[in-house]
C-alpha cells in the first residue's frame, strides 16, 4: 500500500530546533487514497450518512462536510455552522471535513458547487446548507419517534438530544443516526426564523486556526510522497513568448537532476531529494527564449495605450441617463480629473504549486486551487483521461485572493510533467520570482471623470470614461456585452449616487499582460477613482465630504449605502475633534451583495511622511454566520487593501514584469498597521459577501484623509510614488 | 496592434468560437441532469439542418468532457460511422448547443475525399448544458448523438 508522508514544514523546523542534535521528525502518516477509501468505507459503517452533508457516529460526533475550500476566509467553520444551526446539534461535537471531489462527481454533483470565490461561499450555499441541516434533524426525530412509537410532531431536537416532549424521554443523535439514514430525505423542511438562531450570528472559534498556529496544517506545498521528485519551472519572461531551446547537457551532472521537460512557453527541471536541487539546476540551465512580439512593451507604452482609450471620440456606453450636454453648458463649476491604478499581483503566501501522481489507473492531484472541480477537469483534460479516473485531494490554501480560481496553469504544467514519469509523484513549485512575474494581474486602468455643479453647489452631471483592460474578454466572453465588460464597469454603472444626468463609457484596452481577478476585482480600483472624485466634488462645492455623500444617497435604492455610511461616521466620531495634524477621510461602496464604508485617520508630517492612525470600517452583509470570521475578513482587507494603496505596483519593462519578490513588491509591515475597528451592522433579510467588500473603501478613504491633511489630491496609486508616502 | 494578447487558438478554433457563444446568458449551476429529452428549442433548428428528416439516434459518436473547467475552450470530437466512399459518405455535421446565445455552434461540410468522417475542435459553452451533434448522410438520412457537459463556475465573478 502506498503511503503519503506529510511532514509539516513548521513542525519540522520547530522540532529540529528543540531537539538540537538528534533530529526528531514529527511525522503524520496520512492517507494514501487507498487508505482513505478504506477509512471511508469503515467510517460509513460506523458513521451513518444521514444526508450527504451530515454523518453522525454512535458516540455523537457529528461530521459536517464542506464543499468549498478554506483559504483563510473562515468558511471551513462558517459553512458547518449553517448546517448545525438547523440540525440542532451540540456544536462542540461537530467536526468539519472536506467533501470529496470524486464522490461529488460520482454522486451527480451532490455538493452543488465546489468553487470558492466571489465572496460566495456562505451567501450562495446558506439556503441549501440550512435545508440540509433541517432535513437531517427531521430524519433524526422521525427515527426516534418510530423507535418510541409516538408521533414525530411530539419530538424535538436540541443539543444533539431528541426529546419526546410529553414523556420527556430522550435519545441522542448517535443512537438513532443509523435508522435515520435509511429514511427518505424530506425536500422542503421548514427553516428556523433567524430570530431563533442560537449558533448563527454568534462568534465561533474556527476549526482551521489551531493547526495553523501549531504548524500542523499541511498545505499542498507540504505534500510528501514516497519516491517523490521535485520540479522547478522557468516560464518565458515576456508574456506570449515561447521556449526556443534549453541545453540539458549542461545540467546533466548536477545534483539530483532527473530530467528536463520542455513546454511551449516554459522549461521544467525535475530533480530528486529536494526542490532546491531542481531550482539550482534550473538556474544553471542555459535557456533561449523567443520573446515574441511584445518585448518592447513598457509601463509607459501601456499608459500611452490607455490614454488613447481616454481620447477616443466614442466608446461603448455603460450607463446613460438624462442630458449631459445641457447640464454641463449650464454648470457653474466643472471638475475634471484623470485617475490611474497599476497592475497588482496576488502574492499568495503559498506560491503556486501542484503535486501529481500519474499511473495507468488514475491521476492523483494535490493543488492549492479555489475550485477542486476545475482542478479535476483540467487534470482530466491534460492527462487525457476520463474525469472518473482523477482524484483531487483537498487541502487548505495558503491564500487565494482570486489567483487560483480561473487560472490554474500550474496544475496543467504539473500534470504534463507527471505524465512523462508514470508511477513517480512529481511536485512542481514555482519560485516566488516565478509567482510574482507570471501572475494574473489586477488590470491597469485609467479613468477620466467630469462633473458639473450648479451655482448652489448641487451636483448635476457626471461622466466617466474608463480605459481599462478587461479580465473577462478572454476567459468569460459572455460577460462582455456590446463592448462593455460588465464586471469592469461596476462601481460606476451601478453607482447609487443620484446625479440627475450621467453618461459613462468603457474603452477596452487589452494588453499582453495577463489579467485576472484580484481580491474584489473591479471593486479595488474603481472605488478609489469614484470615491476620491466624489471627495473632489464635495470640496469644490464647499461641503463636508460625509454630508455631500449623504445628500446624494437619499434614494430608496441607496438606503443601505447611506445606513452603513452613517454607522461608520458615527462610530468614527466624524464630527469630533482630532489630535493636531491628524485628518479624516471617508468612503462608501457596495459590492458582492454587501455594503461597506470606512473612515481613516491619518497624518502627514513636514517631510511628507504618512502615518495611518486608525481605520474604522463597517459592513452590512445582511446576515452573518460567524461574526468573528467577518471581522477577520475586514481586518485582513485592511492589511491587503492598504498594502496595495501604499506599495502595490507591478511595472512592465521590455515586455516583462520588473518586480520579483517581497523586497520590491512589498507588503505593509506590522509597525505601519493602524488601529482597526470593525463595525458589523447586519440588517437581515439578505446574505452578502464578506471576503472582498472590505477592500473597496480603503484606498479612497486613505487618499481623502491625505487630501484633508495636505490639500494634495492623490490621483494615482501606489502612494510610494508620491510626495506623500509611507513613513 | 502590439497589444493584442497572443492567441494560442488555431484558426479553426477562432472561427468555431465566433460561431459559438459571444454574448449573454449566464447559466446557474444545477445538478447535472441525466440526458433527458432533446431541448425543445433545438428541434426546429435540427429540422432545418436535416431538411425535415428526423434524425435517428446512432452512428454518431460525440465526445465531450463530462466536466469542463470553463466554457471558453471545450474539446469536442465527432466521429460518424461511414465508409466515406463516393457511394456512402457524410455530407454535413452540425453541432447544436442547448444554452449558448447562438445555438448553432458549428457546421462542417464533408465529402468522400475527406477520408474519415471525424472532426475535432474546441467550442465555447455558456454553462452546463446538452450538446447535440447531427450527421447528414448522402442518402438523406440523419443521425444524432447527444452529450451533457458540466461547466464548473468561475471564482470571483459570475453575477456578483
Amino acid at each position: 500500500m502506498k503511503q503519503i508522508v506529510n511532514i509539516s514544514r513548521r513542525s519540522f523546523l520547530l522540532r529540529s530546533a528543540v531537539v538540537g542534535g538528534g533530529l526528531l521528525l514529527e511525522v503524520t502518516l496520512p492517507k494514501s487514497s487507498v487508505a482513505e477509501a478504506e477509512q471511508a468505507s469503515a467510517q460509513a459503517e460506523t458513521s451513518p450518512e444521514v444526508t450527504a452533508w451530515v454523518l453522525i457516529r454512535p458516540d455523537d460526533t457529528i461530521i459536517i462536510r464542506v464543499a468549498r475550500v478554506e483559504m483563510g476566509q473562515g468558511s471551513f467553520t462558517g459553512l458547518p455552522m449553517l448546517v448545525a444551526e438547523e440540525l440542532g446539534c451540540d456544536w462542540s461535537k461537530v467536526r468539519a471535513e472536506y467533501a470529496s471531489t470524486s464522490e461529488h462527481l460520482r454522486r451527480n454533483r451532490i455538493f452543488q458547487t465546489m468553487l470558492t470565490g466571489g465572496s460566495r461561499s456562505i451567501r450562495d450555499s446558506q439556503e441549501y446548507l440550512r435545508t440540509a441541516g433541517a432535513a437531517a434533524r427531521l430524519m433524526l426525530t422521525t427515527a426516534a419517534a418510530r423507535r418510541w412509537g409516538v408521533p414525530g410532531t411530539e419530538c424535538v431536537a436540541e443539543n444533539s438530544l431528541i426529546t419526546h416532549t410529553p414523556t420527556q424521554r430522550q435519545v441522542s443523535f448517535g443512537v438513532v443516526a443509523a435508522e435515520a439514514a435509511t429514511l427518505d430525505i424530506p425536500e422542503n423542511p421548514p427553516l428556523k426564523d433567524p430570530a431563533d438562531w442560537t449558533l448563527l450570528g454568534q462568534p465561533a472559534q474556527r476549526f482551521d486556526i489551531p493547526d495553523k498556529v501549531t504548524g500542523k496544517t499541511a498545505f499542498a506545498i507540504d505534500t510528501r510522497l514516497p519516491g517523490m521528485v521535485y520540479a522547478a519551472i522557468a516560464q518565458c519572461p515576456v508574456f506570449g513568448g515561447s521556449l526556443k531551446s534549453a541545453d540539458a547537457k549542461k545540467i546533466a551532472d548536477m545534483r539530483g537532476v532527473v530530467k528536463l521537460v520542455p513546454l511551449e512557453d516554459a522549461v521544467v527541471v525535475v530533480a530528486r531529494e529536494s526542490w532546491w536541487n531542481a531550482q539550482q539546476a534550473l538556474r544553471a540551465l542555459p535557456i533561449e527564449w523567443d520573446f515574441g512580439e511584445h518585448s518592447q512593451v513598457s509601463s509607459d507604452s501601456i499608459l500611452e495605450f490607455l490614454r488613447e482609450g481616454i481620447q477616443l471620440e466614442k466608446a461603448p456606453v455603460s450607463r446613460q441617463q438624462g442630458d449631459i450636454d445641457s447640464a454641463f453648458s449650464s454648470a457653474a463649476t466643472t471638475i475634471e480629473a484623470d485617475y490611474y491604478a497599476p497592475y497588482l499581483e496576488h502574492a499568495t503566501m503559498e506560491p503556486q504549486n501542484c503535486t501529481v501522481l500519474y499511473t495507468d489507473q488514475r491521476v492523483e492531484v494535490w493543488a492549492p486551487a479555489q475550485n477542486s472541480e476545475a482542478t479535476a477537469a483540467v487534470t482530466a483534460e491534460t492527462a487525457d483521461v476520463p474525469v472518473s479516473r482523477v482524484e483531487v485531494h483537498k487541502v487548505h490554501l495558503g491564500g487565494g485572493f482570486g489567483r487560483r480560481g480561473m487560472h490554474i496553469e500550474f496544475v496543467r504544467q504539473a500534470v504534463r510533467v507527471a505524465k512523462t514519469m508514470p508511477g513517480t509523484p512529481v511536485q512542481l513549485i514555482w519560485s516566488r520570482e516565478e509567482d510574482i512575474q507570471h501572475g494574473r494581474y489586477r488590470p491597469v486602468a485609467l479613468v477620466r471623470m467630469r462633473a458639473a455643479l450648479d451655482a448652489a453647489g448641487e451636483p448635476t452631471a457626471w461622466t466617466v470614461r474608463q480605459a481599462e483592460q478587461s479580465i473577462f474578454s478572454e476567459v468569460r466572453p459572455h460577460l462582455i456585452r456590446d463592448g462593455v465588460d460588465i464586471v469592469g464597469v461596476r462601481t460606476f454603472a451601478d453607482a447609487p449616487y443620484a446625479f440627475p444626468n450621467m453618461h459613462m463609457e468603457y474603452a477596452m484596452r487589452n494588453t499582453h499582460v495577463p489579467p485576472g481577478p484580484w481580491r474584489a476585482v473591479a471593486h479595488t480600483h474603481n472605488p478609489f477613482f469614484r470615491e476620491s472624485f466624489i471627495d473632489e466634488l464635495a470640496h469644490a462645492a464647499g461641503q463636508d465630504p460625509y454630508q455631500f455623500r449623504r445628500t446624494l444617497l437619499q434614494t430608496p435604492q441607496a438606503s443601505k449605502d447611506l445606513a452603513i455610511l452613517d454607522a461608520v461616521a458615527e462610530a468614527a466620531g466624524w464630527d469630533s475633534p482630532l489630535p493636531e495634524g491628524v485628518h479624516r477621510g471617508i468612503a462608501v461602496q457596495d459590492s458582492y451583495g454587501s455594503y461597506t464604508a470606512a473612515v481613516i485617520e491619518a497624518a502627514v508630517n513636514g517631510e511628507g511622511e504618512l502615518t495611518i492612525h486608525r481605520v474604522v470600517i463597517g459592513i452590512d452583509c445582511g446576515s452573518v454566520a460567524n461574526p468573528d470570521s467577518v471581522r477577520a475578513q475586514l481586518e485582513g482587507s485592511v492589511v491587503y487593501g492598504l498594502t496595495a494603496a501604499l506599495y502595490g505596483e507591478i511595472t512592465i519593462k521590455e515586455g516583462r514584469v520588473e518586480q520579483s519578490n517581497f523586497h520590491d513588491y512589498r507588503m505593509m509591515r506590522i509597525a505601519e498597521m493602524p488601529t482597526v475597528e470593525v463595525i458589523l451592522k447586519p440588517t437581515g433579510g439578505f446574505w452578502g459577501g464578506a471576503g472582498e467588500p472590505g477592500m473597496a473603501p480603503l484606498a479612497p478613504a486613505l487618499c481623502n484623509a491625505i487630501f484633508a491633511a495636505t490639500g494634495k489630491r492623490i490621483r494615482s496609486l501606489p502612494l510610494k510614488n508620491h510626495d506623500v508616502r509611507p513613513a | 496592434m502590439m497589444y493584442a494578447r497572443p492567441s494560442r487558438l488555431s484558426r479553426r478554433h477562432v472561427l468555431v468560437g465566433l460561431l459559438g457563444s459571444l454574448g449573454g446568458l449566464l447559466v446557474p449551476l444545477r445538478k447535472a441532469r441525466s440526458a433527458g429529452a432533446l431541448p425543445e428549442k433545438l428541434v426546429p433548428l435540427i429540422r432545418e439542418a436535416t431538411g425535415g428528416v428526423t434524425p435517428q439516434v446512432g452512428r454518431v459518436t460525440l465526445t465531450l468532457p463530462t466536466l469542463a473547467e470553463s466554457g471558453h475552450s471545450v474539446r469536442l470530437r465527432v466521429r460518424v460511422e461511414s465508409p466515406m466512399t463516393p457511394q456512402a459518405y457524410v455530407k454535413r455535421i452540425h453541432i447544436f448547443s442547448e444554452k449558448n446565445p447562438r445555438p448553432v455552434i458549428a457546421r462542417f461540410s464533408l465529402g468522400p475525399r475527406a477520408g474519415r468522417a471525424e472532426v475535432h475542435t474546441r467550442i465555447r459553452l455558456a454553462g452546463t448544458q446538452q450538446v447535440v451533434a447531427v450527421a447528414i448522410m448522402n442518402d438523406g438520412t440523419a443521425w444524432m448523438a447527444r452529450a451533457e457537459v458540466v461547466v464548473t463556475a468561475a471564482a470571483c465573478v459570475e453575477g456578483s
